[in-house]
């Protein structure tokens, strides 16, 4: 009976759906926020790379907010899983070749990490995806060594804390000098060189630190869960 | 004026920094919290005069609306900014084990609540609005017991199921206008999204937003969580977060979606989330699903306030929902001692005297029996449906009068059970000082707006007006006009 | 849709990523395909919110080495999606976590026995009853039938 009505509300979906899909304009005339960002973005802030000036310029108040949201599940996650028993059974190492890869590759996804973070504002990438990368670097020696503790968590929370306050303070620094929260300030250099764009790339290394610590941590209290029988 | 921003910003800095805080100082880390909220409640204070006269607009980074993202304060925002704020920090929530993170999650919450309501641009609602569900899931499975797990993991999926609908509405009306700031989409409206694609898209962040403002379809979360959450967190829960959610779909009605249809859509979904929710609260048998229940059937009234077109619904939805913030938290902080088994709360008000007057207050307030202030609103909500003339709110009426009669009877079953002769097997102790006072002071805030009546109802009458005024708002935002053709 | 242009297709993968996570969301019992639907059903939604000022063609918003590419694609719904799947993963990392807890508490994984010992659980905290006309009618056969029968001779 639940499957009937359900597979009844999912084909009433499913017509909706076609119904909408014939009324949507495709005509596209390309009149909209983004191609006004497009024309402009490149003077008022310096970023070679739009979608940066768009996530840390333009909408940074959403960043802000994703980053607390980060901040705020890595939180939660820790309080649910709680602290491991001290004589709870570790699974095994991994193999050989998990093991070489792994520590041969540490080094090097920390490397593509920074580089990503760091060049946010000229190429494809920034903080987030820098962050990840930086996270899944930390995460590797986990998979291969179950039994190490690689991360504090203590030092997980400091290193988190104070980049989501570095990010605030920047913001409330631009109130200081009389402008709005968030206003990008510095001086904004030449288009497309490393040092451009203002306070951008801080802003950036800041998140890409803190979602990275952030990941590293919540990876690590999910392996150190207790493993379920 | 630029300080409002702090309101938000101040909260969320204290979160990030108050474990580096509890290292340095206990006492600091526990004091911090209620300080930082008694302060951005004084800023919110001091620029509320300013608004009575006109609202304004910030713009976050000083970009210009809508490459930028715009902050709208008129006092309707406000009034709920400032309830958020001053809310969190009278039901500031006390967990044994997790004292340092549910501190921290107040002000999460506290800053999350004010710039929801603060907030003019449609991406930005859906980001505070995910924020603040990721923090109501924290401060429900702070509790620790397996129960609040569980229920907390069933609201997630509910929750999310809503969040993803909700960027599916997103999607449509940014691919229909091209912007995301409310004030031009306020502009743009009338050509682009007054056709079906529109309508989907406001069904969709209907169901979107509405899975915290319990309406109907998607409230299957609401009885468990207010029974495993702790009472003060059902009480924020319950009293403020879910107006914040009706107040977002407020801002889209009036604004973006003109359309009747959304309206009937509306007045349907509340007339079933009322009958729903007072059935099930008649046939409860402890206190704390009941109250779920009855705050459905609220909410419920609501919505029906909203359908109603015009400066009539928003005027009585802003009672409804005053009324509602006093009374929910109030009702929940006298359910800490008194959660449980009804038949065990026999005699209880031997015990607790002040607690059962209260309770009973609160319940010929729910009810609507005037001159309490539950009954000026039901009347607001009533009669502008008696005057539309048509049988879909005439309908609606007859709901809510039954819903009254309802509640009548499933409340004051609690209070004969409250006053018996008899006491129960293991009787209740008295109520924590610090729950008694919080409550009394809301149902002292209740009986002295009786008093008055008619200066509260003007005021509100006012917020409702500025509220409902697209043009101020459009011309307060001013945003730069999208040039036609392509850019290159 | 005889030709199937790219924007067909495109709106054809979106919508059918959200019907597939809806459908394993409201269908399936176990817990981890809900959550699998759920991430499924984002999937979707941020690919529509791509699609929305989608234009085949368009370069990559970048300047690189000084030239502007002629027609620059949307850079809004990119930071809007990078914001959207960022919440995701949070929500999917809290989830598991949940999950984690739920298990080992109530052992099993399956939302009806989840939902069942969750309700028992609040009415014994609560004191009360389980709410009695849960799925099965009442046992037919306790009703003691001599009684009636008796009462209705002896009238």
């Amino acid at each position: 009976m639940r499957r009937f009505t359900a597979a009844l509300f999912l084909l009433g979906l499913g017509v909706m759906i076609a119904a909408i899909y014939q009324h949507i304009d495709f005509s596209n005339t390309a009149v909209n926020a983004g191609q006004a960002i497009n024309a402009v973005a490149a003077e008022e802030t310096g970023a070679a790379n739009f979608v940066t000036s768009v996530v840390l310029a333009y909408r940074g108040i959403d960043t802000l907010l994703e980053l607390t949201i980060l901040f705020t599940a890595a939180m939660i996650g820790g309080m649910v899983l709680g602290r491991r028993r001290v004589d709870a059974p570790r699974d095994p190492d991994a193999g050989f070749i998990l093991r070489t890869g792994a520590d041969l590759l540490f080094p090097l996804l920390l490397v593509v990490g920074l580089y990503i973070i760091l060049h946010g504002h000229l190429t494809p990438g920034g903080g987030f995806q820098g962050g990840v990368i930086l996270a899944a670097a930390f995460f590797l020696p986990l998979l291969a060594r179950p039994g190490i503790t690689l991360i504090d968590q203590r030092v997980v929370s400091l290193v988190e804390g104070l980049a989501g306050a570095t990010f605030i303070s920047i913001g409330l620094l631009a109130m200081f000098d009389g402008k709005e929260f968030l206003t990008p300030l510095l001086d904004k250099g030449e288009l497309g060189a490393l040092i451009s764009a203002g306070t951008l790339p801080i802003l950036y290394l800041a998140v890409g630190i803190k979602v990275g610590s952030e990941l590293a941590g919540l990876l690590a209290h999910l392996a150190e869960a207790e493993a379920l029988d | 004026m630029n300080l409002l921003v702090l309101m938000i910003a101040l909260p969320l800095l204290t979160a990030f920094l108050l474990s580096s805080i509890n290292r340095l100082s206990t006492f600091a880390a526990r004091v911090i919290g209620p300080l930082v909220l008694l302060a951005t409640a004084a800023i919110g204070l001091s620029v509320w005069p300013q608004l009575s006269a006109a609202p304004q607009a910030i713009q976050w980074g000083g970009f210009q609306a809508p490459l930028g993202i715009t902050l709208y304060a008129d006092q309707f925002a406000l009034l709920f900014a400032l309830a958020m704020t001053i809310g969190t920090l009278l039901l500031w929530p006390r967990s044994t084990e997790n004292q340092l993170r549910s501190s921290s999650l107040a002000l999460l919450l506290a800053g999350t609540g004010s710039g929801l309501a603060l907030s003019g641009d449609l991406f930005n609602i859906y980001v505070f609005y995910e924020l603040m569900t990721v923090v109501s899931y924290g401060l429900i499975a702070s509790r620790g017991t397996s129960g609040s797990f569980a229920s907390t993991l069933r609201y997630l999926v509910i929750s999310g199921f809503g969040a993803a609908l909700a960027l599916a509405g997103i999607a449509l009306v940014y691919q229909a206008t091209g912007t995301l700031n409310l004030a031009q989409l306020a502009q743009l409206a009338p050509e682009k999204l007054n056709n079906l694609q529109g309508f989907a898209a406001f069904v969709l962040m209907l169901v979107g937003f509405g899975v915290k403002a319990e309406l109907f379809p998607v409230n299957m979360w609401v009885p468990e969580v207010y029974a495993t959450a702790s009472s003060r967190v059902s009480a924020l829960l319950a009293g403020v977060v879910s107006k914040l959610a009706l107040l977002i779909i407020m801002r889209l009605l009036i604004l973006v979606f003109h359309q009747p249809e959304a309206l009937t859509v509306l007045l349907v979904l509340g007339i079933l989330g009322v009958a729903t929710g007072e059935l099930a609260a008649w046939r409860a048998r402890d206190l704390n699903r009941m109250l779920a229940f009855s705050s459905i059937g609220q909410l419920g009234v609501m919505f029906i306030a909203l359908s109603i077109p015009g400066n009539a619904g928003i005027f009585a939805a802003l009672a409804v929902m005053v009324h509602h913030l006093f009374l929910k938290p109030s009702m929940f902080l006298l359910a800490e001692r008194w959660g449980g088994s009804i038949k065990a709360l026999a005699g209880a008000a031997k015990t607790s005297p002040v607690g059962a007057a209260l309770f009973v207050l609160l319940s010929l307030s729910l009810i609507g029996v005037p001159p309490l202030p539950g009954f000026w609103a039901k009347l607001l909500v009533i009669m502008p449906m008696l005057a539309l003339d048509q049988p879909l709110y005439y309908f609606a009426a007859f709901v809510i009068l039954a819903a009254a009669s309802l509640e009548a009877n499933y409340l004051f079953r609690v209070v004969m059970k409250l006053y018996e002769k008899e006491p129960a097997a293991t009787p209740h102790n008295a109520h924590a000082t610090l729950d008694l006072a919080t409550a009394v002071f809301l149902g002292a805030g209740l009986v002295a707006s009786v008093f008055m009546l008619v200066p509260l109802a003007d005021r509100l009458d006012g917020i409702a007006v500025q509220a409902s005024d697209v043009s101020t708002y459009i011309q307060t935002v001013a945003p730069q006009p999208l040039e036609a053709g392509r850019v290159q | 849709m005889d030709i199937l242009d790219s924007n067909t297709i495109l709106y054809i993968a979106a919508f059918g990523l959200m019907l597939i996570g809806i459908s394993g969301i409201v269908i399936s019992n176990h817990l981890m395909r809900i959550i699998f639907g759920i991430a499924l059903l984002e999937a979707g939604a941020n690919l529509l919110l791509m699609l929305s000022t989608y234009h085949e063609g368009a370069a990559a918003p970048i300047i690189v080495d000084g030239n502007v590419p002629a027609m620059m694609a949307d850079p809004v719904p990119q930071a809007l999606v990078l914001t959207a799947i960022v919440i995701g993963v949070g929500i999917l990392a809290l989830a598991l976590s949940l999950a984690i807890r739920v298990q080992r508490a109530y052992g099993t994984l399956d939302m009806r026995e989840v939902r069942l010992k969750l309700e028992q659980e609040i009415s014994a905290d609560a004191g009360i009853d389980m709410p009695s006309s849960s799925e099965k009618p009442a046992d037919i056969a306790k009703v003691p039938l001599n009684s009636v029968v008796q009462q209705e001779s002896g009238s």
